[in-house]
């Protein structure tokens, strides 16, 4: 009997559920066709609810509240906000199937190793309870590590045996690109790439993707970040605190706007994006003081060595030269905030300078047009057309994808012009470009040197494509100044004597070595002018016998080139204003190696013009200390954006003589003292 | 034949006026609501409000006083359901607001379900769910949650960004059958490969059945990661969770 009550009961509340599953269903039916024509997450109020950070939220102020409102277009598939053009449903089907196959063969090589058979690991834990089994969570990741270790290892397991870092931030699946590793040596020794590593070029690889096919054959690898020894702080000047984020009792403010309650600390952050080294300066903002300096090698380098290749690169594969220098950044604020003790939340503004590509890279915007004649950035055409005040550039800090306080800003002062850019203008304000009656020079020496003359009231500017030689590459023995290189060398009549950075044995020449290289090679009738050898048949000779360092025709070509587009730059634009070196009152010296460069050899073989040396100042990195001097000060960021405004750009390539000009440029030998082509 | 006046809950009573157009549904809602007590009324406007801790106590009170389970499910939570249905067809609310609604049903059931299994209702079975590593979107996996519950699964929700690890743990503590994924992005859906190679890395795989589903994912990329089934979506989720528990038995695990 109790039974039949029971079941009609049953029956009673079944009725209910089944009522229940009735309208759930007729609510999802209507979801799903609802979704069609609006964003599921936008909910009555037309706020958004996303925890995401959809890119159509915006923040408003609706009837006096802050809210999160959607600014997409409903009529559109919403979906657009996210993610699903056909290619990146590719990728995404590719790596699907890269992951089955990769753990496919893991688990086949683990089997042929183990004979004894699959512990099952399961075995020990079913029948302890349940909180045993959760504690033992942590043990799981080493055991799978470690098996995968045995065989069919990347080299980031290798790279965790050796104890070297290698960042990662999505669990090894090869979607952060945050692993890439430059292989030295035994490229041959991995399987070919796989589908999330297409847009690598070169020796460079994913760790998490790149399998090794024999273990043991001597695979050399390194992280994309070096850091260099040789580090400048410019010159350090006193600048009046007015800086753009400012306390203001428990708020922190930016612009006078309140931006966030003050968490103990108010930082800014300078960032210098050489085209091979990237220098961030970190400052507190409240005192004005820098609390830490740090440098490390360009990750976009992984793009080609200088801008041209850069760009053509971001063509093809948009965007990943903005992800890996973003990440890497992050990566060293991360290790900077664990290092000070200050949290990343605290900075509330960063100010990038950068040559041109560099800073419109890191900006996200599309640099193809700086790539092609006549070579401007998107924001300088916009400029020229009146539909920008100026190439100054501001944008959320999270936008571009920097882990800093959700409401910090990142600023940009304006290019100077062409591939003239915003590292230029910021290094022209450390030196009062405008303020100084004399004739005055700045050459900036990089991968791409900038040249800025001013005289008589008129303001050149040039750049000149140099390349990397001087910084470590196309020189087989060449390097930035990482400990090891030889910054100092000189010729003994039967051998030569150098120094090395950190003292350490030597590895390879930095721009100041190879400067002094060639000056000593010319000075004792070693090398002739157009780089010949005294033996003329020798295409080598060796420097460092016992490290094998050796230098070569080629390599004193390369160099030859990269000295020519510096010597044109200021050649040129020295012609221009009819000016020798003799009328040059003031030079001044940027640029990291340029703090290290012996002047009297520059001078010898024609990479600086003859101008007396004590007319001559380094300034050291004047780029990141212009950047500093921005974010302490309101002032000098008005001032510099006015400053550019007045200085006009020679296309030294669109000089009629210049081939004849390159030509004699690309000789070792001293600039003319009165200029040849006198026009 | 019941007014409007017969209504004691005044928010009950602007809620029809207001925002139900349709004769009958009118009457109908009028004749349930005239006929059932206050304080299953209060149970209902706490749903249509998506208030979850009005409804977790309320429910809780009305079973410590004795009132029937059964009333409190179908005057209360379901009543309340109902309206909230009624509101969402005609636009007045919207998902995120009906979200809300299914949580504070689900703080309601929980007091009632161990009640109603004593009295025979068992579970179907019980569900882990989580959107995958890296991906915040959760809109999809709630409403299949919402409706797995409604059919009468027990379900985990391990919420968004949900790593591989904690979806193994979650597996082995709730001894689940079933496991379901959820990913919004291109970018993400791989990782729903990573976690089932997780799971066959840890000898875990033959003990769970892995549904997917989400904007990215097809039958194809399904077959392709490994999964076990598809869920275009809520309600082919209820669907193929029943299948897969029938397969699995089927299978004798």
């Amino acid at each position: 009997m109790g039974s039949e009550v029971s079941d009609t009961r049953q029956q009673e509340i079944q009725k209910s559920l089944d009522r229940l599953t009735e309208i759930l269903s007729g609510i999802v039916v209507q979801a799903d066709e609802q979704s069609l024509t609006r964003c599921p997450y936008k909910n009555a109020r037309d706020e958004c609810t996303a925890q995401f950070g959809c890119r159509n939220q915006r923040k408003r102020t609706v009837e006096g509240e802050r809210r999160l409102v959607c600014v997409g277009d409903d009529k559109l598939d919403y979906r657009e906000a996210w993610d699903s053009d056909p290619e990146s449903v590719k990728k995404a089907g590719d790596a699907l199937a890269a992951t089955r196959e990769t753990g496919r063969r893991r688990r086949d090589a683990r089997r042929r190793k183990s004979r004894t058979g699959r512990q099952k690991r399961k075995s020990g834990h079913r029948t302890s309870n349940a909180g045993r089994r959760t504690s033992n969570a942590g043990h799981r990741t080493s055991n799978a590590g470690r098996m995968a270790r045995q065989a069919g290892q990347t080299l980031f397991d290798l790279a965790d045996e050796l104890s070297k870092q290698v960042p990662t931030s999505c669990g090894r699946s090869g979607l952060c690109h945050e692993c890439i590793v430059e292989v030295h040596r035994g490229m041959d020794a991995l399987m070919p790439r796989t589908d999330p590593e297409s847009f690598l070029e070169g020796n460079y690889r994913l760790a998490c993707q790149a399998a090794i096919i024999e273990p043991g054959s001597g695979i050399e690898f390194s992280p994309l970040r070096r850091v260099p020894k040789i580090l400048t702080r410019g010159r350090r000047r006193r600048v009046d605190l007015d800086p753009m984020v400012t306390r203001s009792g428990d708020a922190v403010h930016y612009g006078g706007r309140p931006v966030d309650q003050y968490r103990g600390g108010i930082y800014g952050l300078a960032i210098d994006l050489g085209t091979t080294t990237v220098v961030m300066e970190l400052v507190d903002l409240e005192s004005g003081e820098t609390e830490h300096v740090c440098a490390f090698g360009n990750p976009q380098r992984i793009g080609g060595s200088d801008v041209m290749n850069r760009i053509s690169y971001d063509g093809k594969h948009r965007r990943e030269l903005w992800r890996v220098v973003a990440n890497t950044i992050n990566y060293e604020i991360a290790c900077m905030s664990d290092r000070f003790g200050f949290a990343p939340s605290e900075i509330y503004e960063t100010v990038v300078v950068g040559n041109s590509t560099m800073r419109d890279l890191f900006f996200r915007l599309d640099v193809q047009s700086i790539g092609t004649k006549p070579y401007k950035s998107l924001t300088e055409h916009e400029w020229q057309q009146g539909k920008r005040e100026s190439t100054a550039l501001s944008a959320s800090a999270r936008r571009l994808g920097l882990k800093i306080n959700r409401n910090a800003r990142a600023y940009s002062p304006p290019l100077v012009a062409s591939h003239v850019g915003a590292d230029v203008a910021a290094g022209l304000g450390v030196i009062d470009f405008d303020g100084d009656e004399r004739t005055v020079m700045l050459v900036d020496i990089g991968t791409n040197t900038e040249v800025v003359i001013r005289h008589d009231g008129r303001m050149l500017t040039a750049s000149c494509p140099a390349g990397p030689a001087f910084e470590g590459g196309l020189v087989k023995y060449g390097m930035p100044g990482y400990e090891g290189a030889i910054d100092r060398i000189s010729f003994t009549g039967d051998g030569f004597d150098y120094t090395t950075i950190g003292g350490t044995a030597p590895q390879g020449l930095c721009g100041s070595g190879l400067v002094d290289l060639l000056a000593e090679l010319r000075r004792h009738g070693q090398i002739s002018a157009k780089g010949v050898f005294a033996e003329k048949r020798r295409r080598e000779m060796t420097l460092v016998p016992e490290r094998n360092i050796t230098f070569s025709r080629e390599d004193a070509s390369n160099l030859a080139q990269a000295k020519a587009a510096t010597y044109c730059g200021q050649f040129i634009l020295m012609r221009h204003l009819g000016l020798t070196a003799d009328d040059i009152d003031k030079l001044y010296l940027a640029g990291a190696f340029a703090n290290y460069i012996d002047i009297d050899n520059a001078v010898e073989i024609g990479f600086l013009p003859g101008v007396p040396v004590e007319r001559i100042e380094k300034i050291g990195n004047a780029a990141i200390q212009g950047a500093r001097e921005i974010l302490l000060s309101r002032r000098h960021r008005t001032e510099t954006e006015q400053l550019v405004r007045g200085i006009e750009h020679i296309e030294l390539e669109t000089t009629p003589d210049f081939f004849e000009i390159f030509v004699e440029a690309c000789q070792l030998k001293p600039m003319p003292g009165k200029p040849r082509y006198w026009n | 034949m019941a007014v409007l006046a017969d209504i004691s809950n005044e928010f009950i009573r602007e809620e029809i006026e207001e925002f139900l157009e349709r004769p009958e549904e009118v009457g109908r809602s009028i004749g349930l609501f005239a006929r059932v007590t206050p304080k299953m009324q209060e149970i209902a406007a706490g749903i249509i409000e998506g208030e979850d801790d009005i409804v977790d106590e309320l429910t809780r009170a009305a079973l410590d006083e004795g009132i029937d389970a059964l009333e409190i499910m179908d005057d209360g939570l379901i009543a309340g359901m109902s309206i909230v249905g009624i509101k969402f067809r005609d636009a007045f609310i919207f998902v995120p607001e009906v979200l809300a609604c299914a949580r504070a049903m689900k703080a309601g059931m929980a007091h009632i379900e161990p009640i109603l299994s004593a009295s025979g209702i068992k579970s179907l079975g019980t569900v882990i769910m989580g959107t995958v590593k890296g991906d915040l979107h959760d809109i999809g996996k709630n409403l299949c949650i919402m409706m797995l519950r409604g059919a009468g699964f027990t379900v985990h929700d391990l919420g968004v960004d949900v790593d591989e690890d904690t979806f193994m743990d979650a597996v082995e503590e709730h001894r689940a059958p079933l496991l379901g994924m959820s990913a919004l992005l291109t970018t993400t859906m791989p990782n729903m490969g990573k976690t089932i190679e997780a799971f066959i890395d840890e000898d875990l795989r033959d003990d769970v059945k892995i549904m997917v589903g989400g904007a990215p994912v097809t039958q194809k990329f399904a077959d392709d990661m490994g999964a076990d089934g598809y869920g275009k979506d809520a309600l082919a989720c209820v669907s193929l969770a029943k299948s897969l528990l029938e397969e699995r038995a089927a299978q004798g695990v």
